[in-house]
């Protein structure tokens, strides 16, 4: 049984760690878990009922009795809307994030593992599947399947996949070059072996950095598309569409393009934060005190 | 004596290996050798010399392009399916840095059972694990460590033990001892005698160091620019050597060591 | 002309180094030997004045006449280079790969002489000629990866050796390069040194390498320097019990082409490994891997000497045992 002083040793250490960690993982941590948590609350509440119009009430100011933000120019509640929108900004970008992760990690690792005169030119491949115009891409596919939150989601997969292999590419590349796969190769395991139980678990830290650098990107692509309503359609309410209503309210009610906008910069500068901290964080080469 | 590997004519090069300056774009070029049966043999060579790259043709890690190379009578590149495997249980590498070779995120009871999970397709009990790990002068507690929390002295002694986990016939060595210290490096080389005679080994190991190679081999084969230059029984050789090369190799080797009456 | 006393560095609560004497005379080769956690790199460091911010540092490294702890960062730099020079382990590391040779060289003339222009670029020239460098005018137009690594350091020797130092600090300059290229940079090092009366401290945990080398040497274990004095004295008469095993445990080559007697033979090893810093043991830093320990080995061990310059720190001495 641990006595009481190394109880209060390992509580000791245990907040020491905590103070020690970046600023930006504090951060992003927190607005990750606003975004999140808003998201998730409007499934059980939200301060009206979604899309309940108040057309007696339209584009009331912040601080109006009963609308904490006011509404908007259907007499919706603003702080609804925003929750409603966080909900979809959630959806999206968890279903594309981690189908994006997953197909680019697939093809990364085996580019990283073909051969050597094959990997040219599949690089160059990936290369060019980064060149392609994320936008005009989504609007090809809102042409053929027309707008909707799955159009969005499509999108911004064909556009993040090549991001992700490229890259996992290298460093998967640089891992398959290290003494430890080649001893494996020694004892005989295989090349796919080599890349599922070598090369991933050592790229996992890359891989939780790049998952919420893609989150962000995904956050801001939704709300792109949204704005250029070839994201999702009402009655389901969005951010970036919000965000397009109140361009045509620049005069009457120009404080209103705050809300939705604030909410997109904040929730993507959230995640990127929270990469950045978790970069700094699994680092390996964080060393304590390295003394030779 | 029965010759266990035996190499003739044997070329190879790397395969984007295009060498602008003149020059061959051969990294091994017409190589010829053969390894008895539980001999002890040093492969020498300053860098470029092709030493670490002839151990891992020799083993069949890598494939030559030309000549042949034969493990116990038979083409390595013939060695198919369950032969591929038996191939590979019977030629183990050990290599220079402990740290690199051994991956960071398993842990060492992990790493050590790899070679008989992969060529035996079976988990080794604790039992096997536990002897293996003592036969090279650790204890049952490293088992569950991570290389990060281990010196480089043993994790070289795990690397040794993980590939005599599957009993092989030859062990090939390469530059064991160079990333260690002087104290270090003294404890591994008398662990790796002791275990070639205990269990009969064939030992081939590449060094720069003249001195260890004088007294882990019996037999030495000079290299220099992807050829051998010299090759025999290490007394002869190094007491009289025929080339001018391995005559400026032990030169230099002797102005930078230390010179004994005997090896006591 | 240089001299440690008492010198302390202590990083995280953590004592790293601790000598209480270290002598260089004017044209002295000084080997420091150590294993990997000796100290010797830090004690290099702490006399360049390059030891990362969070080190405390007592003690007294006095260069000829001034303690160089106590100067400021701009009159450290002033001595660093035209006093002392430096040459580092991996020469592919120190040279700046996007800058050609003569350029490198020339900004170590220009920042430690006050020459300029043409005078500059016959320095440089000048400077690879002495470092048994051919073909000098075109050698430094070249870029460092066209160089081979014996180049590498020939060119870093000069560069380090630009403002005429009175003292070199080498730290494992050779440890990185092929053996016959080694002897050429060792070859290099003496005869610089002797022409130039230059003192070097050569920083290595090759004791083949320094007795080539160096005239005088130090052992240094757990940041002590636990035995020092004339070079052949100490390999012949090793009176430290780390230092006798050491010499032990070295490979070596036979003498007079005795392979026979050395194939197959084990070799003297030292028991477990050197302790993490902080780990030492209390008294001697050695008692727990000495095969010769005694009770008196727990408390501190004085400083004794045998005969002239032959300083060690050992309750229980090799010298003492009948050989």
């Amino acid at each position: 049984m641990p006595d009481n002083s190394q109880i209060k040793q390992a509580s000791s250490r245990f907040w020491k760690r905590l103070r020690r960690l970046p600023l930006t993982l504090y951060l992003g941590g927190t607005l990750v878990t606003l975004f999140v948590a808003v998201a998730l609350t409007s499934f059980v509440w939200t301060p009206y009922p979604p899309s309940k119009l108040n057309l007696t009430n339209r584009l009331a100011p912040p601080g109006s009795p009963g609308f904490l933000l006011g509404t908007d120019r259907a007499g919706r509640d603003v702080v609804t809307e925003l929750m409603l929108g966080a909900r979809n900004s959630l959806y999206v970008s968890v279903v594309s994030t981690v189908i994006a992760v997953f197909i680019g990690v697939v093809i990364g690792l085996s580019i990283a593992g073909s051969r050597q005169i094959v990997q040219g030119p599949l690089t160059r491949l990936v290369d060019v599947g980064l060149a392609l115009p994320g936008i005009l891409t989504a609007l090809v596919l809102a042409t053929k399947f027309g707008p909707s939150n799955n159009t969005a989601t499509l999108a911004i997969i064909i556009w993040q996949v090549p991001v992700a292999a490229r890259v996992i590419i290298g460093p998967a590349r640089q891992i398959l070059a290290l003494d430890y796969v080649e001893a494996a190769y020694g004892y005989g395991r295989t090349k796919s072996f080599v890349l599922r139980r070598h090369v991933l678990p050592n790229i996992g830290p890359l891989l939780i950095v790049l998952s919420s650098v893609m989150f962000a990107a995904a956050i801001l692509i939704e709300a792109a598309l949204a704005y250029l309503t070839v994201g999702v359609q009402p009655p389901t309410s969005s951010w970036g569409r919000f965000l397009n209503e109140t361009q045509s309210l620049l005069e009457a009610a120009p404080y209103l393009m705050f809300f939705p906008g604030v909410a997109i910069v904040l929730t993507a500068l959230g995640f990127n934060l929270l990469g950045d901290g978790l970069r700094t964080v699994l680092d390996p080469q964080q060393s304590r005190s390295g003394v030779s | 004596m029965t010759s266990l590997v035996d190499v003739k004519n044997m070329f190879f090069h790397y395969p984007r290996a295009r060498i602008s300056s003149g020059g061959s774009s051969w990294t091994l070029q017409d190589i010829s050798l053969t390894i008895d049966l539980q001999s002890t043999v040093g492969i020498v060579g300053e860098s470029g010399s092709g030493k670490s790259t002839l151990v891992r043709v020799m083993c069949g890690l890598l494939r030559h392009q030309q000549g042949f190379v034969k493990f116990n009578g038979k083409e390595i590149s013939e060695f198919k399916e369950d032969g591929a495997n038996d191939l590979r249980r019977q030629n183990q590498i050990v290599f220079q840095n402990p740290r690199r070779s051994l991956d960071p995120r398993m842990t060492i009871r992990r790493s050590l059972s790899e070679p008989i999970r992969a060529l035996q397709d079976r988990i080794p009990d604790d039992e096997e694990l536990v002897a293996s790990i003592e036969r090279v002068g650790l204890g049952r507690e490293v088992l569950t460590r991570f290389p990060h929390q281990l010196s480089g002295g043993q994790l070289q002694r795990i690397g040794i033990a993980r590939s005599l986990s599957v009993n092989p016939t030859i062990l090939y060595a390469d530059e064991p001892v160079s990333s260690l210290d002087v104290s270090i490096q003294a404890q591994v080389l008398n662990l790796l005698m002791d275990l070639r005679e205990q269990l009969g080994l064939t030992l081939v190991m590449v060094s720069h160091d003249l001195g260890v190679v004088s007294r882990m081999c019996e037999e030495i084969i000079v290299m220099r620019e992807g050829q051998v230059v010299e090759s025999g029984r290490t007394e002869s050789v190094l007491s009289n050597p025929s080339s001018e090369y391995t005559a400026a190799l032990l030169k230099a080797a002797r102005a930078a060591s230390l010179e004994r009456m005997t090896g006591d | 002309m240089l001299q440690l006393r008492n010198l302390c560095v202590t990083i995280d609560g953590h004592e790293i180094i601790n000598i209480d004497r270290l002598d260089l005379e004017p044209g002295d080769r000084l080997g420091l030997v150590g294993e990997s956690g000796s100290g010797k790199t830090m004690t290099a460091k702490a006399i360049a004045g390059l030891l990362p911010n969070e080190a405390k540092v007592s003690g007294s490294v006095t260069f000829d006449g001034r303690d160089l702890l106590t100067l400021s960062d701009r009159e450290l730099a002033k001595v660093r280079g035209k006093r002392i020079g430096f040459v580092f382990q991996d020469p592919s590391r120190s040279l700046n790969p996007m800058m050609r040779i003569g350029k490198q060289v020339s900004e170590s003339i220009r920042i430690h002489t006050k020459l300029k222009g043409d005078a500059v670029t016959a320095k440089v020239i000048d400077l690879l000629r002495q470092v048994q460098l051919p073909n000098p005018e075109t050698l430094i137009r070249r870029y460092p990866h066209q160089l081979s690594g014996g180049q590498q350091q020939r060119v870093m020797i000069a560069a380090a050796i630009a403002g005429d130092p009175e003292l070199l600090i080498a730290d494992e300059p050779t440890t990185a390069l092929d053996v016959t290229v080694q002897e050429e940079i060792l070859r290099l090092l003496i005869s610089l040194s002797e022409q130039r009366k230059m003192g070097l401290l050569f920083v290595s945990h090759d004791l083949g390498v320094i007795r080539f080398v160096c005239n005088q040497v130090a052992v240094i274990y757990g940041g002590n320097i636990v035995e020092s004095g004339r070079m052949e004295e100490i390999i012949d008469r090793p009176m430290h019990r780390y230092t006798a095993a050491l010499l032990a445990a070295n490979p070596g080559m036979p003498k007079d082409n005795n392979f026979s007697t050395f194939i197959g033979k084990r070799l003297q090893t030292i028991t477990g490994s050197v302790p993490a810093v902080g780990k030492f043991p209390s008294g001697c830093r050695f008692r727990n891997r000495c095969q010769h320990v005694t009770e008196s080995c727990s408390t501190t061990p004085p400083v004794a000497t045998s005969g002239a310059d032959h300083r060690y720190l050992c309750w229980n001495p090799s010298g003492e045992d009948a050989k």
